[in-house]
């Protein structure tokens, strides 16, 4: 009790609650425009902190971080366009909202539900942060290669009409993702003798293109017809959403917590493939799967809730291992090392109350969250009123600017149009996107823990099925697989009957 | 806000350049303008450059800004660099990687493309096992895994990292190589690989190791440098143990060659005011790095010397193009 009032003595200076402010507000400022990352506010924040006491610093970070998590749907919901990787799953029932004039509505949700996810996540973090340690550390590469196939499978229920175009989107994906120097190896894969394509495709970057530029190139080859142009332009209503909304489904916003909380205390995966995972399950327990994709809120609440429940969860191998699961939690990584907090089991017995200080900070920073988007919301849905040719300049200029700013490479501009104007195409051939999203973000973990678990068994593919945890997942996967066959099969019979 | 002042300070820079480039250079004393500090690497390099970047700029006068420009092993940022006029406004906050880059064939240029200004940090690699082997110094280590049926996994970040090499020529130096698997993880997941016991064996940077030293968890058994370090006081070195090894992984800054001699002197002298600080040399303890200024002659020797050991090392790996 006496760690417990320290730390909050710690956390409750008026430095301490204004750092955590800035934070999120700087986070969610950069997770909602899109183009911008959050990953990019939080490097911009860490030199700010190397004069700051240990617990202010690591609110200003926690905060960009959970600010940037959650601000990351509103672009995803308004425009079609995610503002990270994670919230890639909310474009697919949350833009269609806005479509349908729902747009505030489905804003409140999310970031109301972003917030339980949240709470929920740092709850169970707190109480079980050793046990949970336990199990993370038994994922193994085989075991996170399980984990990640299974997340794979989901895109069964991305594709759409037609799987195999799925299919298609998933690998292009993958094969993205395999530019650049081989991590295992250390080998340059089809990078054709240049120096810049050595970094490879970024996952932001590619992001940023797959979803801006078809965006842009559509509004400005929109026919200017004004009639038309009139009509379109929505009647931006503010309504929050009602409470009822969310006591119906608060036995999907709990299931949707643990899951990424598990997902997010495993090393090396993170908040895209929670929010994918959630998004498939809210759908295969809906009981309107076919509303969804065309504006459910199941569909946002779901990808909402974990994967801001990853960020608690992140934070138990980032406490107790001292492994970041992101670029952007080792830039957290890198605050706390600087300030002399070296993650890793000695962390509680060492600095118990600067690491309750960062959970009151983590707490501060929802509610700081929570307030500004109650007011942000009725400044942002005013975006729609904007007529899209100029949108479209705005959205171009951001983007080059945010595929710049990533890695400070003039090369990721010309590499965000050139994905862009592929996707472009492959949107008029109706191929799917989204599995190439999740083909880009599960690729190289996919790759990489095969290849370590088989050199782990010199060889020897026993390693995946010896393990019960790697053929729970292979199983899960299967069932998914095999649904998804059986359900395309009965589709297929009953058209040839009409 | 210094966010603020840091996006400014880049377009400053970006922007004085372009002016300097179109209209020639102007007489005037060094510095004039911001320096853009390229940086290659997240993590650790990243921080210290960060802190370096900041105290460097209160010595110097003019900001210095960090610029991170990662991939291909430090191959992205050291062709750019490369590539900017040598004028004292473009410096890298390089390390052994200018050896590895260009013995792995990703760049053509060598060493000597770069004018030396400064070492300013050592970090040196250590060898941990898990405290369940009962291993506590090498002989013991050699002994045990002399008497193992197959071969010990040890783990590394990648084949042809400063990890690799270090390990390939610890084992080489104690004869191990035949009994020794090398097993290659993307990112620095060793010691947690190696608690929970799918590996047998890592060579990581010490600070990864501290927290599991103190809860009973790992033996780190050695380090591979000349002296002991600080985060591990305790952990003697190869050489106490009679196995003659003496590497260690150096930071720095280098600047295109052919820049002006007055403002490598400038800003060597600014690295080692930087050094010199409390703030660094607390922040040294903090992430587990040893501040270790090297002026610009002895740099560029050490530079030199390190390139032959490494480009045979990555001979006898098969590494090398």
């Amino acid at each position: 009790m006496d760690l417990f009032l320290h730390a909050l003595s710690l956390a409750l200076t008026p430095l301490a609650i204004g750092s955590i402010g800035l934070g999120a507000l700087v986070g969610l400022i950069f997770g909602s425009t899109p183009g911008l990352t959050f990953t990019v506010a939080l490097a911009l924040a860490l030199p700010m902190t190397f004069s700051m006491d240990p617990v202010p610093a690591m609110g200003l970070l926690m905060g960009t971080y959970i600010g940037g998590m959650t601000g990351g749907s509103v672009s995803a919901i308004l425009l079609g366009i995610p503002g990270t990787p994670s919230a890639a799953a909310t474009v697919l029932d949350g833009h269609p909202m806005t479509k349908q004039g729902e747009a505030s509505i489905a804003l409140g949700t999310a970031v109301i539900v972003s917030v339980f996810g949240g709470i929920f996540s740092l709850a169970v973090m707190i109480v079980s942060v050793d046990l949970v340690s336990q199990v993370a550390i038994g994922f193994g590469p085989a075991e996170i290669f399980a984990l990640v196939l299974f997340g794979m499978s989901t895109i069964c229920g991305l594709c759409g009409d037609s799987l195999l175009k799925g299919l298609i989107a998933g690998v292009l994906g993958l094969m993205i993702m395999t530019i650049g120097i081989d991590t295992i190896e250390g080998v340059p894969r089809m990078t054709f003798g240049s120096v810049n394509m050595l970094q490879g495709v970024n996952l932001l970057v590619a992001m940023i293109g797959v979803f801006a530029v078809p965006f842009v190139i559509e509004a400005l080859s929109e026919k200017t017809n004004t009639s038309a142009q009139d009509t379109r332009v929505v009647r931006v209503k503010v309504e929050l959403p009602k409470i009822g909304l969310l006591i119906r489904n608060a036995w999907l916003m709990i299931r949707c917590s643990v899951l990424g909380t598990g997902i997010g205390a495993i090393p090396g995966t993170g908040g895209a493939i929670a929010s994918f995972l959630a998004y498939d399950h809210a759908k295969r327990f809906s009981k309107e799967p076919e509303r969804f994709g065309k504006g459910n809120i199941e569909g946002v609440i779901a990808p909402e809730t974990a994967n801001n429940a990853v960020t608690g969860g992140t934070l138990i191998p980032l406490l107790s291992l001292g492994i970041p699961g992101d670029p952007a939690t080792a830039i957290v990584l890198a605050g706390l090392m600087i300030h002399g907090i070296t993650p890793g089991p000695a962390l509680f017995m060492n600095h118990a109350s600067e690491v309750y200080g960062i959970y009151v900070a983590v707490v501060l920073a929802y509610i700081w969250v929570l307030s500004f988007q109650m007011v942000g919301i009725r400044i942002f849905v005013h975006v729609l009123k904007i007529p899209r040719e100029t949108l479209a300049f705005a959205v171009l200029v951001l983007c080059a600017i945010g595929a710049y700013s990533i890695r400070n490479s003039a090369f990721d501009i010309y590499a965000m149009g050139v994905i862009g104007v592929l996707a472009y195409l492959l949107i008029a051939m109706r191929v799917p996107i989204t599995p190439i999203i999740l083909g880009m973000v599960l690729g190289p973990t996919l790759e990489n823990e095969f290849r370590t678990a088989m050199m782990l068994s010199s060889g020897n593919a026993d390693i995946f099925y010896t393990s019960p945890t790697v053929l729970i997942f292979f199983a899960l996967a299967l069932l998914v697989i095999g649904l998804q066959l059986k359900s395309e099969f009965m589709r297929k019979t009953k058209r040839q009957q009409q | 806000m210094t966010f603020n002042t840091t996006f400014k300070g880049g377009l400053i820079a970006a922007i004085s350049s372009a002016i300097i480039t179109l209209g020639g250079t102007a007489q005037a004393e060094y510095p004039e303008k911001p320096v853009d500090m390229t940086v290659l690497f997240g993590g650790t390099a990243n921080t210290i450059a960060q802190l370096l970047s900041e105290l460097m700029s209160d010595a110097l006068g003019q900001p210095v800004v960090p610029v991170s420009r990662t991939g291909g092993g430090g191959a992205v940022g050291y062709s750019h660099v490369v590539g900017t006029a040598p004028d004292g406004y473009n410096i890298v906050w390089n390390s052994n990687s200018i050896s590895t880059t260009h013995h792995t064939g990703r760049v053509e240029f060598d060493y000597s493309a770069f004018t030396p200004i400064a070492r300013v940090s050592t970090e040196i690699p250590a060898l941990a096992v898990n405290a369940s082997t009962g291993w506590t110094n090498l002989d013991e280590f050699t002994a045990g895994v002399n008497a193992m049926d197959g071969k010990l996994k040890v783990g590394i970040s990648g084949k042809g990292s400063f990890t690799h090499l270090t390990s390939a020529a610890l084992f080489d130096a104690m004869g191990l190589t035949d009994k020794v698997a090398f097993i290659s993880y993307g990112k620095g997941k060793a010691p947690v690989e190696l608690l929970a016991g799918r590996i047998d064996a890592a060579i990581q940077w010490p600070g990864q190791f501290a927290s599991y030293v103190e809860s009973g968890d790992l033996n780190v058994l050695a380090v591979t440098g000349s002296e002991r370090v600080g985060v591990l006081p305790d952990v003697p070195t190869a050489q106490e143990q009679g196995v003659d090894i003496n590497i260690s992984m150096w930071r720095g800054l280098a600047a295109p060659a052919g820049t002006p001699d007055d403002a490598v002197a400038k800003l060597q002298a600014a690295a080692e005011t930087a050094v010199a600080s409390d703030a660094f040399q607390e922040a040294s303890k903090n992430i587990g790095f040893s501040p270790a200024f090297m002026n610009a002659a002895d740099f560029g020797a050490l530079i030199e010397s390190d390139d032959a050991f490494y480009g045979t090392l990555l001979q006898q790996l098969g590494l090398a193009k």
